[in-house]
């Protein structure tokens, strides 16, 4: 059997100094990325609205296209909602921290 | 995303098997034409799917997203049923008039495949959704 190997790689060579601040700048603020996903749940929303609309004037070619829209628009919305969910978790942790 | 390649597959198939029972109903509803003298008779379609090139690569290229298969509908190849019905006024000198060579037997079995493939998609299709779906549970209460 082969040998677990050493971990000395990720462990810091002595002299070199565990350094916090540097290479742990986020390339995308949370913020816009936030933005970013909100608008493409939204997208999704406005496309399943339109398959509807064209399902409901009769120019649909396939049922199935709609339906699959609709649960494309469902599984964005889910997302955003977990993604809100745990937003609203860390915020109500904060307020409950004591001063 | 890659649960949306998913469902753009199972969509794909869908509509091929949509297709398929189109251009079955067509050929039941063309069965029994009878062709004029000098025309030719209807023949039965029949769907042809053909790969392009790569098949899995082109499926799940992520780039592009999901590209659809090469479909097309093509004529059978093959005679038309010739039957004598000297009363009919379409028919030939012989007495014979020409029909189309739709077998309903095969048109039939056609149609039940195409019905249990578009079933199997939506099977396929709601897989990957309850994937999408359930990974959204996760750290969830």
């Amino acid at each position: 059997m082969e040998p677990l190997s050493a971990i000395s790689s990720l462990i810091p060579a002595p002299g070199q100094a565990l350094d916090g601040t540097a290479g742990h700048q986020p390339e995308r603020a949370f913020d816009s990325w936030l933005a970013g996903q909100v608008e493409q749940t939204n997208t999704s929303l406005v496309q399943a609205d339109a398959e509807l609309r064209s399902l409901a004037l009769g120019e649909t070619e396939n049922l199935h296209q709609v339906m699959v829209a609709l649960e494309e628009a469902r599984i964005n919305l889910e997302l955003a909602v977990q993604v809100r969910n745990r937003l609203v978790e860390g915020y109500q942790k904060l307020m409950r921290m004591r001063i | 995303m890659d649960y949306m390649a998913t469902m753009a597959i199972s969509s794909h198939g869908m509509s091929l098997e949509r297709l398929r029972v189109d251009v079955t109903a067509l050929n039941i509803a063309n069965m029994h034409q009878v062709a004029e003298p000098g025309q030719a008779p209807y023949r039965a379609k029949a769907v042809l799917v053909q790969q392009r090139g790569d098949v899995f690569a082109s499926h799940l290229d992520r780039a592009g997203g999901v590209s659809p298969p090469a479909v097309s509908v093509v004529e059978r190849n093959v005679p038309p049923l010739m039957a004598r019905d000297p009363g009919h006024p379409y028919a030939d000198a012989d007495g014979f008039v020409r029909r189309p060579n739709v077998d309903p037997v095969t048109e039939s079995i056609n149609l039940v495949t195409a019905v249990r493939a578009y079933e199997a998609n939506v099977r396929a299709f709601n897989a990957g959704r309850s994937l999408a779906l359930k990974a959204l549970d996760i750290g969830g209460a």
